[in-house]
């Protein structure tokens, strides 16, 4: 074996376990984003986030449009600007805007981490890559760390981050939403927080929405490990959990708790919550507690984590 | 001291891995010998501070085992039996990847990379897919992922494994070279007894989960003094009858006057001059035939199996 070099000794300094956090995460990353089923449904959800970002301003032209001149001479100009708007009104900046922004992002999200999700961590166990990883001087937890991190930048980016610019849009166009917090109360027919207090209600729904799935992920794609039965995993947990719930509840009338095992919408109802809306409001009519779905979605982290714990022990290394 | 173990014990449910291993090793090349399922892996992954021991307390280079994770796992370089790779990589970005993993800023890590690969003759192949690469490459790239931050300690699982002769041999000079002339103490665990003949002074063999026998290769080979090789010159028929007779074993006739023989008990050198000369028989050769690896390691092996 001919030497182009000789080996030469290193010296220099380590840093603490903990920035190697941030590899793991870049490596799953980038993962991530090679595959072609990524890109495709984040054009998806790139066009979701256009049509609220653009619907708010044909929102703004339908309203300056009320009181031209020429709709003035129609009768029913007035009642019609109002049907519209009432119709648009999920773009006006307000909570009901950022529970759907939140609710069809959120499920996009869903859709592409089953798709491809099982490359974050179900690769490492069928390469055998968990043994690259756990030989260095890091502890399981650093390692799903960076696995969830890279989950977490994921749905962060595709929720929280376009919702911020939402935000700014609004802010943009008239200062008062961004500084006084009574808003849409303030006007006749608007109702919930602007402000900054919507603002700390998208990062609060984002990071729920960011840290649950990271870690429900993290858990299915290290048990499922290929694409195919995660897929099966997470349309279960998120879809026909969610009918089972439906039909207990709307259709056969079981207890409205019965609608827990559906951890969808648990998800929305706590960022129903958070984003200011009345307990009255809160969808759906027939529900639990608020408190008692983040009871679940607390138990069912912990289970997760437990399981991890579990599945990333030195003894699995050896099998 | 390199490595100490006292009493170390693994359990797997109700399967015993390792059964009260006991070692004292000083720095330097050692080979773990053992077939497989002997509790070879088992031990790496113990001295690597990855499984804790079920009983017993070890230590390596003074880190604890029970305590010493992390801090342990930085002063060694684990090249591990598995591929172990990360799909879609670039060599050197796995390589590179390993040297953060080790707490190496990332410019130093890239730039450590691109040395190693180089070091290891895998500098054209730095860009390429992990997936492209073939086996022997796959492992040189670990042993580059295991060197990339300069430990003192290499931990090498089969490295060896699935590689041609050629790969093999220069692997083989490698790990001396690196041995020898760089200082690192390397642990190599492997079934094939020749790269622990190339490439170790020490040898540990583990069957069964238990330490048969440890220690310097060459001290473990001549401490057996009931063998020697003979050449004779003659017809070495009556001469061969009459050691049988004395309780000589012949072992091995190459049919061209070399001999491999087992003698009794008490027996003395002198005794082969004495028969040779009532014989006729030039006696050309008389050496001891000290026991080779492969020979020890079966010996210890059966002499188990017989206690058992």
């Amino acid at each position: 074996m001919p030497n182009l070099l000789q080996y030469r000794a290193w010296q220099g300094t380590f840093h603490s376990e903990w920035w190697s956090v941030w590899p793991i995460a870049r490596v799953a990353l980038g993962t991530l984003v090679s595959r072609w089923l990524f890109r495709i449904v984040g054009v998806f959800s790139l066009k979701l986030f256009l049509m609220f970002f653009f619907g708010a301003y044909l929102l703004a032209w339908f309203e300056t449009q009320a009181s031209a001149p020429q709709l003035g001479n129609f009768a029913d100009a007035g009642r019609m600007i109002r049907g519209i708007r009432r119709a648009m009104q999920i773009l006006n900046g307000s909570q009901d805007t950022f529970q759907y922004f939140f609710a069809y992002q959120g499920a996009i999200v869903v859709v592409m981490l089953s798709l491809v999700g099982s490359l974050v961590v179900g690769n490492d166990f069928t390469h055998k890559s968990l043994v690259f990883y756990l030989a260095k001087p890091i502890n399981r937890w650093q390692y799903l760390a960076g696995k969830g991190l890279a989950v977490f930048v994921v749905v962060q980016i595709m929720t929280t981050l376009p919702a911020l610019v939402l935000f700014a849009q609004h802010a943009f166009d008239d200062w008062d939403y961004l500084l006084n917090i009574h808003y849409f109360t303030d006007t006749v027919d608007g109702k919930g927080p602007a402000g900054i207090l919507l603002l700390f209600a998208i990062l609060g729904y984002g990071t729920l929405l960011s840290v649950f799935l990271s870690i429900i992920l993290v858990a299915t794609a290290s048990w499922a490990r290929r694409t195919i039965p995660l897929i099966m995993v997470w349309l279960s947990l998120f879809f026909f959990m969610r009918i089972l719930a439906n039909l207990l509840v709307d259709g056969l009338r079981y207890d409205p708790r019965w609608r827990l095992i559906d951890l969808w919408n648990n998800l929305t109802m706590l960022g129903q919550g958070m984003l200011g809306f009345a307990s009255d409001d809160i969808q759906p009519k027939f529900r639990p507690e608020l408190w008692e779905a983040s009871l679940v979605l607390f138990g069912v982290s912990a289970l997760c984590l437990i399981y991890l714990n579990l599945r990333t022990r030195g003894v699995e290394i050896v099998r | 001291m390199f490595i100490e173990l006292t009493n170390i014990t693994r359990w797997f449910g109700t399967q015993q891995a390792l059964i009260d291993v006991t070692l004292a090793l000083p720095p330097g090349r050692i080979g773990l010998l053992g077939p497989n399922g002997a509790g070879k892996s088992t031990l790496m992954k113990i001295l690597l501070g990855l499984l804790p021991p079920s009983s017993g307390s070890g230590r390596v280079l003074d880190h604890d085992l029970a305590s010493a994770g992390v801090a342990l796992r930085r002063v060694i370089g684990y090249m591990p039996e598995a591929d172990a790779l990360v799909p879609g990589m670039q060599g050197a970005e796995y390589v590179a990847l390993a040297g953060e993993l080790y707490g190496m800023a990332r410019k130093q890590a890239l730039r450590r990379a691109h040395e190693v690969l180089a070091y290891l003759d895998l500098g054209e192949a730095r860009y390429r897919k992990l997936e492209e690469y073939s086996t022997g490459m796959k492992q040189r790239l670990k042993l580059a992922q295991a060197l990339v931050h300069d430990p003192p300690v290499l931990l090498l699982d089969e490295p060896t494994s699935g590689m041609d002769p050629a790969g093999r041999e220069a692997m083989l000079d490698l790990l001396l070279k690196l041995g020898k002339e760089h200082g690192k103490s390397i642990l190599l665990s492997t079934h094939l007894l020749g790269d622990v003949d190339k490439v170790c002074d020490a040898v540990v063999i583990l069957h069964q989960g238990r330490i048969l026998c440890q220690g310097p290769v060459q001290q473990l080979c001549q401490s057996r003094h009931d063998r020697y090789k003979l050449q004779i010159q003659g017809e070495p028929l009556g001469f061969l009858d009459d050691l049988r007779l004395e309780g000589v074993q012949i072992i091995h006739d190459n049919g061209r006057g070399d001999y491999r023989m087992r003698v009794p008990a008490g027996w003395t050198t002198h005794a082969f001059f004495k028969l040779a000369q009532v014989h006729n028989v030039v006696l050309r050769g008389l050496q001891a035939d000290n026991e080779d690896l492969e020979e020890l390691f079966h010996r210890v092996i059966e002499e188990n199996r017989a206690q058992i």
